[in-house]
């Protein structure tokens, strides 16, 4: 008698078979393979519970939240178009033209306008492109932090002392470009500075052992963000 | 896709950061779940669940609407625990490892006599250990085909896109799996039940 391949017996006792009518009726009459099926059955019900570890949500939250940047408007997925309904918007917003021009409020047209405050404001502006870091220091400190960030993302083994404190200097600068970025609007810029802070804090205080997870945090954090500093620094030259 | 989940996409996407906490209060614990199927220890499952969700909302922007948040997101979380294991192993130090499947070796024989506790518990600890022990032995994706067919019961085509890997080499990646785990646990697998 032929017996069975142990993958035909596999593939019967998880139920992906094409022929389950056939191994079945096999195994009534061949006692060899009967006792296969029967140890990968037995394999199949060793492994067939664990003990999951129930997660801290409010935890895990609080964790995710740290990370997360404000999303930019995504553009409009269907098109609401209905071009009679802005009809009475042009209409008023003629009126309120003449209006306006009638009262004499144009002739101060000369005079330059202030500037609308973002802060407190969700970016809505395409990412660190269109930051404009007013502080040229900035560019100076970006660079430090790219070159280290590249450098890191390149070794192998534990950081050296001396990697671990350019982190603690870049860190503290970088919490000070942080409050600047904040206290003159821009968004944008302190949401990059603010990742590279964490990235940086990373590197200063995750202890260096087999489990630790400072690089795993650096790669997922770096995603996107050597990218960024780039671009901002470049913005930065540029001004300069 | 439920309304609540739809809307919670759109609130992030209009800038509203604390809409993501629906999503993730929905589908976190699921995740977190295969996460540590796959990685086997609770904090890489953390870990991993945390780039999940870390990735699907900095790719939110271009998710479908249509599709489910929570197949998608478990995918992600598939790929980044994957990714750790195979991480961990590359930096894995030497560990002297008990032989499993060796005939010669047998495990149970060599547990204390004056052990404390009843003999029942101690056999349970120990074949949660051989368990553990035989299913680090897998290769990361024989571990997660395995652990994705048969205790989360996906099917093999869902594991296959999950993975980026055609349907054969997701159902051979699993078939190797229970093959091996079957020959670590020859020798002891009466006792196991």
């Amino acid at each position: 008698m032929r017996h069975l391949a142990e993958e035909d017996l596999i593939a019967y006792q998880l139920g992906e078979s094409a022929d389950a009518e056939a191994i079945r009726h096999h195994l009534e009459t061949c006692s060899a393979c009967s006792v296969v099926s029967e140890s990968i059955a037995e394999t199949l019900r060793v492994f067939s519970w664990q003990a999951i570890p129930e997660p801290d949500l409010e935890q895990a939250w609080t964790r995710l939240r740290g990370n997360l940047t404000v999303l930019e408007a995504a553009a409009p997925r269907r098109s609401n178009w209905r071009p009679w309904l802005l009809w009475p918007a042009l209409g008023s917003a003629l009126a309120a033209l003449l209006l306006t021009v009638f009262l004499g409020v144009l002739p101060h047209h000369g005079r330059t306008r202030p500037p609308v405050s973002v802060q407190g404001l969700a970016v809505r502006t395409p990412g660190p492109l269109s930051a404009e870091p007013a502080d040229p220091a900035v560019a100076a400190h970006l660079e430090s932090a790219e070159r280290l960030l590249t450098a890191v993302n390149h070794e192998q083994g534990p950081l050296d002392t001396g990697t671990r404190e350019q982190a603690r200097t870049l860190l503290l600068k970088n919490a000070v470009y942080v409050q600047t970025a904040h206290a003159r609007g821009d968004v944008a810029e302190a949401s990059v500075l603010e990742d590279l802070g964490r990235v940086l804090t990373s590197l200063e205080h995750e202890p260096e052992k087999p489990k630790s997870t400072w690089r795993l945090r650096l790669e997922m954090n770096t995603d996107g963000l050597l990218l960024d500093i780039r671009i901002l620094r470049q913005n930065d030259e540029q001004k300069q | 896709m439920e309304r609540v989940e739809r809307d919670a996409i759109q609130a992030v996407l209009t800038g509203d950061r604390e809409a993501y906490r629906v999503l993730m209060e929905r589908h976190f614990r699921s995740v977190h779940r295969i996460a540590f199927r796959i990685t086997g220890n609770e904090e890489d499952a953390e870990e991993a669940a945390q780039e999940a969700f870390l990735r699907a909302y900095r790719k939110l922007p271009s998710f479908r609407l249509e599709a489910a948040f929570g197949t998608w997101v478990t995918r992600i979380a598939m790929n980044a625990a994957l990714t750790l294991v195979e991480r961990r192993r590359r930096e894995m130090v030497y560990q002297p490892k008990v032989e499993i499947g060796n005939p010669d070796v047998d495990v149970l024989a060599s547990l204390p006599d004056a052990a404390p506790g009843p003999e029942r518990r101690l056999l349970d600890r120990e074949a949660e250990h051989l368990r553990r022990q035989a299913m680090e032995a897998l290769t990361p994706m024989e571990r997660t085909a395995f652990t994705m067919r048969h205790m989360e019961e996906m099917a093999i085509a869902e594991i296959a896109a999950a993975l980026q890997v055609p349907a054969n080499s997701a159902k051979q990646a699993v078939f190797r799996a229970v093959s091996k785990l079957r020959g670590a646990l020859a020798p002891v697998a009466g006792d196991l039940r």
